[in-house]
């Protein structure tokens, strides 16, 4: 049996309203909000933290691969997949992949790994697909797209969801485009659009799942569909003879649309809350449509996700400006840094930089996120051997600095004790920096740090440890 | 041989320049001025000097590399020169290594020189060199001395009022000193009410950053009892040299400075001094942030562990209390080109020394601390001067 063995979601902390969005521009609003990533996120970092979630609850926390879907991917040339399966500390032999350039990449990507699976060649791979589109400003679209990731392991051991059918057609529809000059995306929304493009496409591969899997709408528990707009979707879903009942939320009053990670976020909300021998059919448009129909196992009632997707949900940091909501889109972008290093340093630096291994001294059992030769404590050098840190930790002291450059100062910065030993200064992001004190229990993030030498350069951050 | 460095070298000129902003004035302009003041302070030529030791943090554009910035400023050609670099230490460091060369018999007398041009620069604020960018992201001067005031008060129970104390003290202080950088008082409220720079510290519980530069010329005892000058000789000195990164190190606890306790040991010991707090007449202490006083005076024996907010509120360390500490204003008020200051406390100790301090003057001097702390906590330099007569 081939299957979803873990998944995780990632919803950014912060959020835009619409009528913030609408109101710098006098017209009007569609109500509601989207998620909104901080200065310091980008797709890579979302699909890095849901990825970090999914693996934390597989046996032996550790995955056979990951691939990456993003229509937006930091790196062109650099492979995405890479540097998140090195923060994810992912053995030399993982696998790894990027898919890109289509709303339907994270499907691709899932069936990828399915077919890896299947034929034996890797167990768990990870698949965490993200995006953090931008629409021009001012324009339609602008109160469309919210930004998260999502993650779904694909394995053949313990697992929760069965692949049951899967399949999709191809259609070169002109929907949403971005070419490589362009910063925002092109959408050619309308009716025509809806029906010829989305609803054909997704009722073509709905219909072909169906009856593959030899099964009726009614059959269906949990119908997850992508959608480009607020109803698309339901429309969809009642021509093909579904109740609204069945749909999924898409979540477009609280979260937008999501690109390519939509399929596979909705999926992991409708999962979280499947029984037992349930099916779902998941579908997802772009350049024609793909969908799977899924059957949850026993094993799915046991299983709890590290971060529910209520609770993210419910998470809202608000940026109640359009300037600072568009700055936190822009500033890296802009941004004037000279950062420039020698891969020879990267390279050496690695292992502690990227996957937190650091040492430990076998005399003394003391701990160090600094790779050096003798020991902070006993000052052996014997003894000394790699060792990954946890990724848990809390607040040893911290300050908040006002001076520090950053977009939206202060910066709150700790000095994190880490769960079993190490310790590690870093930036504490997600919260209000009135609410940091000695004792806060934090669990690390990865996060784009500054811009130089040809490079996005990423670090750790902590964040408030989710229940 | 006695290998404490008690009363071998005497220090007999001083000079130092008005400290504060200034624009027009460059780091050799500075040099020349304090090096002029203390050579005619001692009444000897610049030409006497056998050698010079040069304290500056970062000279920037035009101040040169090395020892050249020292030769070519004050055309000290021919003879040694020695430049020292310390962090905040750089200042009495150049001093205490001057000290050991004449104290060896190798170096009759010498120029100890620290300067540093701070406003130059296109950025606010002390810049953070040679850090690794990503394990040391997000550090800042006021941010590592917040995040050891944030452990410390949380663990004695210490409010920003009484770091507050320690600003108005040494506000009033600099308003007496026509060097200082400001001259003007400052009460709690307007300390308590000012900008937030990095919680705890609001922007008049930082020192400024500031130009300035001060000198000495030192030699021998036996050199200094020849000339027929009265004599102020070092009496102990200190440097220890901790972490540089106890945000990554989990054997730091954040309490207290080691490197302070050591090098004041190491000085009291070379000093023969047992009870710094009854033994010290006055210090000058390093106060980059109101809450490194109370700190300083815990680590250099002044007062217990937790103790240093009621040392304070209790007025011992005001000029008229039981162990003044910073009667020239401090960094606080006197301003702190990172070179300059461990000089520039010499500068101060020994004109309490001499009893010339005007309404600044301590009763009773005759043994005066100079203490500098960087890096930031890393390092310290600790130096002892006095006069017996």
């Amino acid at each position: 049996m081939i299957g979803i063995t873990a998944f995780a979601a990632a919803i950014p902390a912060y959020r835009v309203a619409r009528d913030t969005i609408a109101a710098a521009w006098e017209s009007r609003s569609l109500g509601g909000r989207l998620a909104a990533h901080r200065f310091d996120e980008d797709s890579l970092t979302l699909a890095a933290s849901a990825a970090a979630d999914c693996l934390s609850t597989l046996p032996g926390k550790t995955a056979g691969g990951l691939y990456f879907a993003s229509t937006t991917a930091p790196f062109l040339e650099r492979l995405n997949a890479g540097l998140i399966a090195a923060f994810l500390d992912l053995p030399a032999g993982a696998r790894t992949a990027d898919f890109a350039n289509s709303l339907r990449a994270g499907l691709f990507a899932l069936g990828a790994a399915t077919d890896a699976v299947a034929a034996g060649r890797s167990e768990n791979i990870l698949v965490a697909a993200a995006d953090t589109r931008n629409a021009p400003a001012g324009g339609d679209e602008e109160q469309f797209y919210g930004d998260a990731a999502a993650a779904i392991a694909i394995g053949s051991a313990n697992v929760l969801v069965e692949i049951v059918s899967r399949g999709g057609v191809s259609d070169d529809f002109l929907e949403t485009v971005r070419r490589d000059r362009d910063d925002y995306v092109t959408s050619f929304a309308s009716k025509f659009t809806s029906e010829r493009g989305y609803a054909h496409g997704m009722a073509a591969a709905i219909r072909k799942n169906l009856q593959q899997a030899k099964l009726e709408p009614a059959q269906i528990s949990r119908l997850v569909l992508s959608s480009p707009d607020k109803g698309a979707h339901l429309a969809l879903a009642k021509k093909l003879g579904f109740q609204p009942a069945q749909v999924q939320d898409t979540a477009w009053d609280q979260l937008g649309v999501t690109g390519t990670a939509m399929p596979l976020l909705l999926l992991a909300a409708a999962l979280e809350n499947a029984e037992p021998g349930e099916y779902i059919l998941v579908a997802a448009h772009g350049d024609g449509a793909g969908a799977m129909i899924l059957r949850a196992t026993d094993a799915l009632a046991g299983y709890r996700p590290r971060a529910a997707f209520a609770q993210q949900l419910a998470s809202a940091i608000e940026f109640r400006s359009y300037t600072k909501w568009r700055k936190s889109r822009d500033y890296l972008r802009e941004q004037d840094d000279t950062l420039e290093v020698s891969n020879i340093w990267y390279a050496k630096e690695e292992t502690q930089n990227v996957r937190l291994r650091g040492v430990e001294c076998g005399h003394c059992g003391t701990r160090q996120l600094q790779h050096q030769l003798l020991c902070p404590k006993c000052r052996k050098t014997d003894a000394i051997k790699e060792v990954a840190l946890a990724r848990t930790g809390s607040v040893f002291t911290y300050a908040v600095d006002q001076l520090f450059p950053s977009p939206f100062p202060p910066t709150a910065m700790a000095v994190v004790d880490l769960d079993g030993g190490g310790r590690i200064y870093c930036e504490v992001v997600d919260c209000d920096p009135d609410k940091v004190q000695i004792g806060l229990p934090v669990e690390l993030t990865i996060r784009r740090l500054k811009e130089g030498g040809g490079l996005h350069h990423y670090y750790w951050k902590c964040r408030p440890k989710r229940s | 041989m006695d290998a404490s460095i008690r009363d071998k070298v005497a220090v007999i000129g001083v000079g130092c320049t008005k400290f504060g902003d200034l624009f027009d004035q460059n780091l050799a302009d500075l040099m020349v001025e304090a090096a002029t003041a203390a050579c005619a302070d001692a009444g000897v030529g610049l030409d006497e000097v056998d050698a010079a030791w040069l304290g500056t943090f970062s000279p920037g554009m035009n101040g040169g590399k090395a020892t050249i910035t020292l030769a070519d400023a004050l055309r000290f050609h021919g003879r040694p020169i020695t430049r020292v670099e310390n962090y905040c230490a750089t200042g009495t460091d150049a001093f205490r290594n001057a000290v050991m060369a004449v104290a060896s018999g190798q170096v009759k007398m010498a120029l100890v020189l620290g300067a540093e041009k701070l406003k130059d620069r296109p950025v606010r604020g002390l810049q953070r060199e040679g850090i690794h960018p990503l394990l040391e992201y997000g550090t800042t001067a006021p941010g590592m001395f917040a995040l050891a005031a944030n452990r410390y008060m949380n663990t004695y129970g210490v409010k920003r009022e009484s770091l507050a104390k320690v600003a108005v003290k040494n506000h009033a202080a600099g308003a007496l000193n026509p060097k200082a950088h400001f001259q003007m008082k400052v009460t709690e409220e307007q300390v308590l009410k000012a900008a937030l720079i990095a919680y705890p510290f609001g922007l008049f519980d930082c020192c400024p950053t500031t130009d300035g530069a001060a000198a000495a010329i030192i030699c021998s005892t036996e050199t200094a009892r020849a000339l027929g000058k009265p004599l102020i000789t070092v009496k102990g000195m200190g440097l220890a040299v901790r972490t540089g990164k106890p945000f990554l190190d989990p054997t730091c606890d954040y309490m207290g400075f080691p490197a302070t306790q050591e090098a004041s040991a190491q000085a009291y010991k070379a000093a023969g001094i047992k009870n710094p707090a009854t033994e010290v007449s006055f210090a000058e202490v390093h106060d980059c942030f109101t809450w490194t006083e109370l700190t300083n005076t815990e680590d250099l024996g002044f007062c217990k562990a937790g103790e240093g907010a009621r040392f304070v509120e209790e007025g011992h360390s005001t000029i008229g209390g039981k162990l003044p500490v910073n009667p020239s204003g401090g960094l606080k008020s006197f301003g702190h080109p990172v070179g300059a200051t461990g000089v520039r406390m010499v500068y101060e100790i020994v004109t309490q020394l001499r009893e010339q301090a005007g309404p600044r003057q301590v009763k009773n001097a005759r043994i005066g601390l100079a203490h500098n702390l960087g890096g930031p906590g890393a390092v310290s330099c600790v130096l002892l001067l006095g006069r017996d007569t």
